[in-house]
């Protein structure tokens, strides 16, 4: 499992802070810091890895503009989902924009291969990669946040509640929910893989 | 049977992420004799993997740092911009509607109390003059530029910018003065706030109540919602997620 944010040495305030008086080695940590989290909070909602990877350089750009108006520098992590999600929604707006213009269309689920997928960690084929993503963005958007913050992010539920300001009953019960479903509809892909 | 329940709990605090050590070792243990939790403990953890690989990036977070660290350098256009108060909040036409209004409210209130002759602002971190009254369980609170929570009793000072936490079956009262409390209740959240030179009461999620003296001056309790203005002498305000 990767570090978790609030293990590492220096915190998310001083991180802010040393930012803001002009230091951007500080914000390249913060990046290096939630960089997988942004990514995955992107391919939670769009298809396109590469363009998922844009989203989370846009939305880290945006983020450092506004550094400055961060009210809560302990918040990070929960600040910068929110506009990570708001960043996806421009892009698939520019998407359908686009699609509606140039008549463009997904790639077909046919047209993907058994070669190991372009990830981090290449353990699962393409299809299967696309089927886990399918199933990702088939949950609820406030699942779909738990569930990237815990297993990607790897923030506890008590992480996840004070970043995202809610109570932790909250965040577990919809954890689980999202756990349980993602159980039974990859069922037969954990299957696959454990054999 | 009954054991098994027990693991099974273990199961759901490591989705949770709140496991401890030892218990972790207690599981691990135990799924080493027990098939039906080393199935679930196995498929838990297998879940957990293939979704964080399918999520991943390739490219690694070291690189996108750098590469966004010089990005900044390169590009003089992005730079940080001055903090606008609130800029977060008042996205939105919505938002910048309420905003004019709270602004009208607080203006005309302003002129109306006389608030001029008052002194310097107060610093962030000034100690107020509110006292802890009863409390039920336990009831945390962080003071403002602190990451670390202490638990709350009756002999603790109480400053601008403390965040206050009741947790489940926990509750505390806050004695304004002789005759006025504010009750936050279990599963709340409650920040002290400073508001027109005034101490105010930001309520982040949970319940509070308020019990004033009457006559009072003008009393506000403010959410993430708007604020709300105490009319009568009791009062209670709910913060949900939904």
């Amino acid at each position: 499992m990767p570090e978790s944010p609030t293990m590492t040495t220096e915190t998310d305030k001083q991180l802010v802070k040393s930012t803001l008086l002009g230091e951007t080695s500080a914000f390249g940590a913060i990046v290096e810091r939630y960089w997988n989290m942004v990514v995955a909070l992107a391919l939670s909602k769009v298809s396109d890895a590469a363009e998922a990877e844009d989203i989370a350089q846009e939305s880290f750009l945006k983020a450092y503009a506004q550094l400055a108006g961060l009210r809560d520098p302990s918040r990070l992590a929960g600040w910068l989902s929110k506009i990570t999600a708001q960043q996806c929604s421009n892009s698939l707006r520019k998407t359908v924009r686009h699609r509606r213009a140039f008549g463009c269309r997904a790639t077909p689920i046919e047209a993907l291969d058994e070669r190991p997928a372009m990830t981090a960690n290449p353990g699962l084929t393409q299809n299967q990669i696309h089927f886990v993503r399918q199933t990702v963005r088939r949950l609820p958007e406030k699942f779909r946040t738990m569930i990237v913050m815990r297993f990607v992010a790897n923030l506890s539920t008590v992480q996840i509640a004070e970043q995202l300001g809610k109570r932790p009953g909250t965040v577990r019960v919809r954890l689980h929910r999202a756990y349980k479903l993602l159980r039974k509809d990859l069922a037969p892909l954990l299957e696959e893989v454990e054999s | 049977m009954m054991t098994c329940e027990k693991y099974k709990n273990f199961i759901l605090t490591y989705v949770d992420g709140t496991i401890t050590d030892g218990h972790l070792a207690e599981l691990k243990t135990h799924a080493e004799t027990c098939e039906s939790c080393r199935e679930e403990f196995e498929r838990c953890v297998l879940l957990q993997d293939v979704v964080r690989q399918a999520l991943s990036s390739p490219l690694v977070a070291e690189k996108a740092g750098e590469s966004l660290v010089a990005r900044l350098s390169a590009e003089p256009n992005l730079r940080l911009r001055p903090a606008r108060y609130g800029m977060a909040f008042f996205a939105g036409k919505r938002a910048a509607i309420a905003a004019g209004i709270l602004l009208a409210v607080g203006l005309f209130l302003g002129f109306t109390i006389g608030r001029a002759g008052k002194s310097a602002r107060t610093p962030l971190t000034a100690r107020v003059p509110i006292s802890v009254g009863k409390i039920e369980g336990t009831v945390l609170v962080r003071h403002e530029d602190s990451d670390v929570w202490q638990a709350l009793d009756a002999g603790s000072n109480i400053y601008l910018g403390d965040t206050f936490h009741s947790t489940s079956k926990s509750a505390c009262a806050l004695r304004l003065d002789e005759e006025s409390t504010l009750e936050l209740n279990q599963n709340s959240m409650l920040i002290l706030k400073l508001y027109n030179d005034e101490t105010q009461f930001f309520l982040e999620h949970g319940e509070c109540t308020a019990s004033l003296e009457s006559p009072h001056g003008p009393f506000f309790i403010s959410t993430p919602n708007g604020r709300v203005e105490a009319l009568g002498t009791e009062f209670t305000v709910t913060v949900t997620d939904e």
